[in-house]
């Protein structure tokens, strides 16, 4: 249903007055004279993509592990347990069981009373009580940007946004195919879905390692009110 | 609080400010660490004069075309599902702000940071009605729990305490009882507004860039707070100054990247967000219902102007981190919530030259400012203008000056006065004159000789040895 | 080469040496020197301070002085830069804003033409000592004077010379700022005396007269032992 809109037409047409012209409705955006945003890590290879990322890890205080869809289980419980195991909650997201993390979720998990929650679209409040009380959120990016060290994540009603923000650790499933050079790419990538007509999610999340803040002379502290620590594993996918 | 964040007048805050050791210390190595890492940037870029100046051509672009693409923004917000309220000025917005809160029975209020929200003096309109508004960005926090104290910079509002005046702050006002460290005190906030977001009625944002093509606001954060202001309470307010707005993703990428650059020295911040509308169906975070109100509150007078590049600005604080004044001054001195070089631009235009003539003075137009300016807003041009605009068009400036800088007109025009006005200048200094220095000057030098010497006029100007020299003179 | 010298007034009142040097200096490189009567002033203490029309006499004046001139030199980065401003203070003048064209088009600071210009970089100059040199802002960031004179001071036989701390960082003079703003002028100034004697420098040179006098006045105030000259004086040395 759409929403309103108040006060616009005077509000635009002073905009245009004081422009000294009438109110525009169309315009062309104009073709940039500068565009030096391509040109970052035009010709790195996929490789070369991991490294930068794995160096600007360091940078931004997030731990990085590169592993393959076969021991994806192995290192995943490592962080697991290097965070404390106890309570862990995910998106609804059926490349869990392709990256073969069922075994590992669903059975190992609850032998070591490691509780697992997975979001559930009929279970609004549930949700977020889980999600304040969890101790690990893991959540998979769907673009990852190496110069910045970036997951990109997009919210839908299996993949709740309260996942990656409010539980204390935050781990980042990253395959290595969603790798690129930096946000242009991304930027690119959803400008197009909406220049098609298709419809972007109501929530989508560029993140970059933990939080933090300088605002107590300008000490930085990891961790303020989105997750203290962050660890990213690439997962060798092609 | 409004804009104007004093009552004080602009000498006696100069006075208090340079006798606060430790905000200048503060200042200092803050601007030092700014600077570095913004220039560490630009290097790592390699071309950041090219990424200037597309900052620049999209500034530029949007202010042009501003009602075509508010009109789209709009358009999109709208089909999303959201609310838009134009507000021509600071009363229209907290008004309907104001009503939704009172729709909504609302008793608590998040909030991450906004300059503009803060201009409009939203805070106090909502507790007026009896609201709980809480500040989540750590910095406006600290500031918001000590008595509403007002910012001193765009980016760290609360740079001119240290560790040990906020801890006395959390003590004082909550009872608290741990140490100064810094990761303790943040623990503390972290714990007491973790339930703030979750019990939360309305959550209140600001906007780094609205994306018309797609009715999206992006937020710029490190610590989370305006992520959890956003997917929790169930109703979401977005108020924007109406020229924080791009054409698409694209752009917001480039300016964004800008942005966290200038500011910070950081590739990109921990989390940027996109938010469209109202949450998806089926999603069980993010808001039921929400409102975009675009703020004109002065910015419309300021298009087709000459002041038009200030409305460039993406708030970085690049200028105020790069500012020789500010350096000493902090900014408090400013007396309003926009300080350093984009305080004195924004601030007569917005507020008035009333509150404000003293800004423009306070600068020594050396133009670190403009070259720190990632989108290349000339801004010690535009404080030079203000200064014209005082002396011309405002006649606010001070009649002896007035007096003196006609009799410099005259002198500087004439020939023969100059000469008279050398011939007399060694004698007339005389009596100040010691050693060929003066050291306690009279009128205007006497500014300039509290701190410093000032070197007694030559008895033989340059121009008369010049011409002995010469036997018989130049032309 | 025929050049003609804009001293500038403080240097005529307060700086005589200075022009001396600057004199002395451009000779030996075989310029002959002409100084017309007419100049007083590039109107900047009016202009700076929002006083535009008080200002345009005094620019008028100036621009009439040096009509007849090829090349037009100063020892100040900031008057040479008025000069640049000259244009756009009369755009719109018919008769003005040419003659502002074409005198903004042949006017040079003093390091800048000796090594742009006269392309030189050795004058000769002999000077033992210790130095550091302050970049006046209005000669490096608005005039884009950066490099010449370092290239200048580099070929001083006997120069041994240190980098300045904040080296770009305004001194405080900024014109009438020094005076209208006293207090806070004192505070930038002290802080450049500061970090000069941070650099164990016996000399510090700079190229504007205006920012001399007012690091140099604060040196003499604290009674420092630090030497202040122009540029031109230590390329005068022999």
């Amino acid at each position: 249903m759409a929403g309103s809109i108040v006060n616009r037409e005077s509000f635009l047409s002073n905009i245009a007055k004081q422009l000294g012209r009438e109110p525009k409705t169309q315009l062309t955006k104009p073709v940039w004279q500068y565009q030096p945003q391509d040109r970052v890590l035009k010709d790195a290879t996929k490789d070369e993509l991991v490294a930068v990322l794995e160096q600007q890890c360091k940078n931004i205080n997030t731990n990085m592990i590169v592993t393959t869809t076969a021991n994806l289980a192995t290192d995943l419980q490592k962080v697991v347990e290097q965070y404390g195991g106890r309570s862990v909650i995910t998106w609804q997201d059926e490349r869990y069981d392709h990256y073969g993390l069922s075994p590992l979720m669903h059975t190992k998990w609850p032998q070591e009373d490691i509780e697992l929650y997975v979001w559930d679209e009929t279970q609004p409040a549930e949700n977020i009580r889980q999600a304040e009380k969890a101790n690990i959120g893991i959540t998979i990016s769907e673009m990852t940007l190496a110069e910045s060290g970036t997951a990109v994540l997009f919210s839908d009603k299996h993949k709740g946004r309260s996942v990656s923000f409010l539980p204390e650790k935050s781990i980042i499933l990253i395959p290595k195919s969603t790798i690129v050079p930096r946000i242009t790419q991304a930027a690119r990538w959803i400008s197009q879905k909406v220049q098609n007509g298709e419809r972007i999610a109501s929530c989508i999340n560029f993140i970059t390692g933990p939080s933090n803040s300088a605002d107590i002379e300008m000490i930085l502290i990891v961790g303020v009110h989105g997750p203290i620590k962050a660890t990213y594993i690439v997962i060798e996918d092609q | 609080m409004a804009m104007k964040t004093s009552d004080d007048r602009f000498n006696k805050r100069v006075t208090k400010e340079l006798e606060n050791t430790f905000m200048r210390g503060a200042v200092s190595s803050a601007q030092e660490r700014f600077q570095t890492r913004r220039l560490q940037q630009a290097d790592e870029l390699g071309n950041w004069e090219e990424w200037r100046s597309h900052g620049e051509e999209i500034r530029q672009h949007v202010l042009a075309n501003l009602d075509y693409y508010l009109y789209q923004l709009s358009e999109n917000v709208a089909n999303r599902g959201g609310h838009v309220y134009f507000a021509k000025t600071a009363q229209e917005a907290t008004s309907y702000i104001q009503q939704i809160a009172q729709e909504k029975q609302a008793k608590k209020i998040v909030k991450s940071k906004s300059m503009v929200t803060e201009e409009i003096n939203l805070n106090p309109a909502l507790e007026q009605l009896g609201c709980e508004v809480i500040e989540t960005d750590l910095g406006e926090y600290i500031l918001q729990v000590d008595d509403h104290e007002p910012p001193s910079h765009i980016v760290v509002p609360a740079l001119h305490k240290n560790k040990e005046q906020i801890r006395d702050v959390f003590k004082e006002k909550q009872g608290y009882d741990k140490t100064e460290k810094p990761e303790e005190l943040a623990l503390y906030v972290r714990e007491k507004l973790r339930n703030e977001y979750l019990t939360a009625d309305i959550g209140i944002t600001g906007c780094n860039f609205a994306i018309a093509e797609s009715g999206s606001i992006t937020l710029v954060t490190n610590e989370g707070n305006a992520d959890l202001v956003t997917a929790l309470p169930k109703t979401q307010i977005t108020v924007m100054g109406m020229e924080r707005i791009v054409p698409t993703f694209e752009e917001m990428e480039v300016l964004v990247s800008l942005l966290t650059r200038s500011a910070v020295g950081q590739k990109l911040t921990s989390y940027i967000t996109t938010l469209t509308g109202v949450k998806d169906e089926g999603d069980t975070d993010g808001p039921e219902e929400f409102h975009l109100v675009i703020v004109d509150n002065g910015r419309s007078d300021i298009l087709g102007g000459e002041f038009q590049p200030i409305l460039q600005c993406i708030r970085c604080a690049a200028c105020v981190n790069a500012c020789p004044v500010y350096r000493h001054v902090g900014g408090h001195t400013y007396g309003s919530i926009y300080s350093g070089p984009v305080g004195v631009v924004l601030s007569p235009l917005l507020g008035g030259y009333d509150d404000f003539k003293e800004l423009p003075y306070a600068s020594t137009l050396c133009g670190a400012c403009t070259d720190a300016c990632p989108v290349k807003i000339p801004l010690h041009q535009l404080i030079h203008r203000h200064r014209q605009v005082i002396v011309e068009n405002e006649g606010k400036a001070p009649v002896s000056e007035k007096l003196l800088m006609k009799a410099f007109g005259l002198g500087a025009s004439s020939p023969t006065l100059y000469k008279m006005a050398t011939k007399m200048a060694s004698p007339a200094m005389a009596p100040f004159t010691k050693d060929n220095k003066i050291s306690n000057g009279p009128g205007p030098l006497k500014a300039w000789t509290e701190a410093r010497d000032f070197p007694a006029p030559n008895k033989e100007n340059f121009r008369s040895w010049f011409n002995s020299r010469t036997k018989g003179g130049s032309e | 080469m025929k050049v003609t010298l804009f001293a500038t007034c403080l240097v005529d009142m307060f700086q005589g040496e200075v022009g001396k040097a600057v004199v002395e200096v451009l000779e030996r490189l075989g310029c002959d020197i002409d100084f017309p009567e007419n100049q007083i002033c590039c109107g900047q203490p009016a202009y700076n301070s929002g006083y535009v029309n008080e200002s345009k006499n005094a620019m008028k004046k100036m621009i009439t002085a040096f009509e007849h001139a090829e090349y037009v030199v100063s020892p100040s980065g900031s008057c040479a830069y008025m000069f640049k401003e000259y244009p756009e203070v009369f755009k719109g003048d018919a008769i003005w804003e040419p003659k502002a064209q074409a005198l903004a088009d042949k006017t040079y600071e003093f390091t800048e033409f000796i090594v742009e210009v006269l392309q030189v970089e050795d004058v000769g100059a002999h000077l033992q000592g210790k130095a550091t040199f302050h970049t006046s802002c209005h000669m490096t960031r608005l005039l884009g004077v950066k490099e010449a004179p370092i290239k200048l001071l580099s070929h001083v036989k006997g120069l041994q010379y240190v980098e300045l701390p904040g080296k770009e960082r305004c001194c405080g003079f900024g014109g009438t700022f020094s005076v209208k703003m006293g207090n806070i002028s004192g505070e930038m100034v002290n802080e450049k005396v500061q970090n000069v004697e941070e650099t164990e420098a016996d000399i510090l040179i700079g190229a504007d007269a205006g920012c001399l006098i007012n690091i140099g006045g604060r040196i003499e105030r604290q009674g420092k032992p630090i030497k202040v000259m122009h540029i031109a004086e230590v390329l005068n040395c022999r």
